[in-house]
């Protein structure tokens, strides 16, 4: 799907209302009623299934389903399991736990029907434990379109794990780690009382340099605040206060460079959508993805937007700026496409838009 | 064999559902938790924030609950019915002056008609007038509408309403009440043909299979945006648009009605000023969904003379919650009940379901409504449904959710988070 053109504005304006903007109803969170999606990735050891496994014991764990992505590998269901069907077990604390042996999209499609029709608990968030191997961009593409599963499931964050005593070596290898990486909107680095402090904060420095944007958490003998799962980091602000452009703050090895667009002035939706259609149209593959928050001209709150590749998911305005600060905020992570191109790209069509 | 037998994994009544609805607190208000459909915020003149509840049935006649702190809500008052063929299932308020309904399980009996009480002090209601509408055919008063202070509209009987049929005897009567020592009515609105007398051929009344429920007034709700229109859900007979600009003598502006087909009893219509929307819902009230599909519609109401529905709110399969317990279907909704207390919205609407639980809805597009959170206690201790079934909601400025059960579970205090 391109990014979405709103020829179908025109049906909401017989029914205009103060509370309802251009992208629908102002919304407390990004997910309005969709229901959260957590991807939980990480290279096999890192700790995923324990990590999981404590966050579903805690208040703001209870009733998730967990879909488990991957072969062979040693369930979360041990210690809590109730009872099961062939395809789903029900473990406690109003969770269940399925596994996508074949197709993610065919076993969240099962899950959300299955839901309505009070086959399942009622759960109200799913987390998604990827395979080590992974690539986590076809997961994440997954939601990044409101044609299929987009419609009833929000992606709110993809974190990745990352295993102190053995990540220098993994991400030097592996480009799947470095993708996990640098795909993430939130980092935790396990381990750390088995490797101690000092390796620790030198895997660090390079998830800093591999992913700038993401806040680091480090979790002691498996336990990290459950919020880390649950709730999106903000987006960042770039260069501090009043910083307007770009601002490079990355680029790595595998011609993946990540940055952010800073712009404290609101702009018009469109000039904003339609170089955001030059980008998935004609470099789509290589718009690994973009996310953040865009201030609109004639909107209240921030406008939610996530692309994946050639995909966009609809944009959501949120009642208001979570820090009380306004401005564009986007992180972009493309391949092979500089900053430098991005930033004149969007300053041509803004200047197209508005001649001086 | 039970859904759990067959699937166990299956969510029962025993599950609680809280999908973007935060529960803050419950309370089975002494034991005497079956609720009825008057919901009403009073702020009193020491601050404290009193939630009015009209019981389902005898004994209670209503109960005051002290929700200034939402988490820790605690009953005032609780007083009793005059015995046990009456119930008082609606009231509201204007300042402290409290309207209550009473309804009589047979017609010519007391009290049938409508009290008024000055609640300045909430631990102490005083009768201020009684107005009568006991009569040979009248049960007296099923809901009344009571938000300016100056009128209080309402479905009623009257001693000098003869109807047809008895199912029809409850009419749109506009009661002054501006003396609230005084009450007298202004004017009054019925079906044509229901009344004795009438010069046009009584309404075609429903037929087997669909249950004959009447054609009588539910809710009566008139906004300040249009004094001068009453919205009416008048059962068996649709949704009834007012014009009562002359109170004396209410005017047809225009009714839509679905059944047959559909099941009749339509309860409630919202307008939705800003956005030329109306929402409406028929009433479930046949247990285990016999009466399916019981609705919220979303209409069109552009032309006012000319409402024409374009969708209404999902709802989940009916072949699964059917035989939850109890009922399963559309009752009432949030309904902007004007005043300093109540929230407004135009683009999220809130119901109450009976098993189905409390539900809101996105209608920012009013083509394609979308369920955005959703709250199903588990079934109170010792209800006959084996369910929930909840009834009635209210919202205030504050957007603290108060729902409440039908038979016994009393009172539940919500957060929102969508």
């Amino acid at each position: 799907m391109r990014a979405r053109r709103f020829v179908w504005t025109h049906m909401l304006e017989l029914f205009p209302a103060r509370t309802i903007g251009p992208f629908g109803r102002r919304q407390r969170h990004a997910r309005g009623g969709k229901i959260p999606v957590t991807v939980v990735t990480g290279f096999l050891g890192a700790g995923k299934t324990t990590l999981v496994r404590r966050f579903l014991a805690t208040e703001e764990g209870r009733g998730t389903a967990v879909v488990v992505n991957e072969f062979g590998a040693e369930g979360i269901d041990d210690a809590l399991i109730r009872t099961s069907t062939d395809e789903t077990v029900l473990l406690g604390n109003g969770c269940l736990c399925c596994t996508a042996r074949t197709d993610l999209q065919v076993a969240l499609r099962a899950l959300v029907a299955d839901r309505a029709r009070g086959a399942v608990p009622h759960f109200r968030r799913v987390v998604i434990e990827t395979s080590g191997l992974a690539d986590p961009g076809p997961v994440l593409q997954t939601f990044a379109t409101d044609r299929a599963l987009g419609g009833e499931f929000h992606l709110e964050l993809a974190v990745a794990l990352v295993d102190a005593e053995t990540a220098l070596a993994t991400l030097a290898w592996s480009a799947e780690a470095r993708k996990q990486v640098i795909l993430a909107d939130r980092l935790i680095v396990t381990k750390v009382d088995v490797a101690g402090t000092a390796l620790a904060e030198r895997v660090e420095e390079r998830l800093r340099a591999l992913n700038p944007h993401a806040p680091i958490e480090r979790a002691i003998f498996g336990r990290i605040d459950p919020q880390s799962l649950v709730a999106a980091p903000a987006p960042p602000m770039a260069g501090g206060a009043g910083a307007r452009g770009f601002v490079a703050e990355a680029a790595h090895s595998d011609g993946i460079a990540s940055f952010v667009l800073a712009q404290e002035a609101p702009m018009p939706w469109a000039p904003f959508a339609r170089a955001m259609d030059v980008l998935t149209s004609l470099r789509g593959p290589d718009l690994l993805r973009v996310k953040g928050f865009v201030a609109v001209e004639g909107c209240q709150g921030p406008v939610l937007v996530q692309f994946v590749q050639h995909l966009a998911d609809a944009p959501v305005e949120l009642q208001a700026w979570p820090d009380g600060r306004r401005g564009t905020r986007l992180v972009f992570i493309t391949r092979n496409l500089p900053e430098r191109v991005v930033r004149d790209l969007f300053a041509a069509v803004q200047a197209v838009a508005a001649p001086p | 064999m039970s859904d759990r037998d067959k699937n166990p994994l299956a969510s029962g009544p025993q599950e609680s559902i809280a999908w973007n609805f935060k529960l803050i607190a419950h309370h089975e208000l002494n034991g005497f938790g079956g609720m009825g459909e008057g919901m009403a915020i009073q702020v009193a003149k020491d601050g404290r924030r009193i939630l009015w509840l009209a019981h389902e049935s005898a004994p209670k006649n209503f109960t005051a609950v002290d929700v200034s702190d939402p988490r820790k809500p605690k009953v005032v008052c609780q007083t009793d019915l005059p015995h046990s063929d009456v119930r008082s299932n609606s009231l509201e308020l204007t300042g402290d002056i409290l309207a209550v309904a009473y309804q009589t399980k047979q017609p010519g009996m007391k009290p049938a008609g409508m009290d008024l009480f000055d609640i300045s002090t909430p631990e102490n209601p005083k009768l201020i007038s009684h107005f009568d509408c006991s009569g040979p055919m009248s049960r007296g008063v099923h809901q009344l509408w009571f938000c300016d202070g100056e009128y209080v509209h309402m479905a009623a009987g009257a001693p000098d309403f003869l109807p047809n049929n008895q199912l029809d005897d409850q009419c749109y009567r506009i009661i002054d009440v501006r003396n609230p020592s005084k009450p007298h009515e202004v004017g009054r609105w019925w079906l044509p043909g229901t009344r004795q007398g009438d010069n046009v051929a009584p309404p075609v009344r429903h037929k087997p299979p669909l249950p004959d429920m009447g054609f009588r007034a539910h809710n009566t709700n008139v906004y300040p945006q249009r004094p001068d229109r009453a919205y009416l859900g008048y059962l068996d007979g649709g949704m009834i648009i007012l014009d009562i600009s002359n109170k004396s003598a209410p005017q047809l502006v225009s009714r839509f009605d679905h059944s047959p087909p559909y099941a009749g009893f339509t309860h409630t219509l919202v307008p939705l000023f800003e956005r030329n929307l109306l929402v409406m819902t028929d009433e479930s009230v046949v247990d285990r969904a016999q009466d399916w599909p019981k609705l919220v519609w979303i209409l069109d109401g552009r032309d006012e003379t000319n409402p024409i529905p374009i969708a209404t709110c999902p709802l989940p399969p009916v072949d699964s919650w059917a035989n939850r317990g109890g009922r399963f279907g559309a009752h009432n909704l949030f309904e902007n009940t004007p005043g300093p207390h109540s929230w407004y919205s135009e683009d999220v609407i809130i119901g109450t379901f009976f098993n189905g639980g409390l539900r809101a809805y996105d209608i920012s597009n009013p083509y394609q409504p979308k369920e955005i959170a959703t709250f199903v206690p588990p079934a109170p201790p010792l209800s006959k449904a084996g369910a929930i079934q909840l009834n009635d909601v209210f919202v205030d400025e504050r957007q603290i959710v108060y729902t409440v059960d039908r038979l016994v579970g009393g009172l539940y205090i919500l957060e929102m988070d969508f």
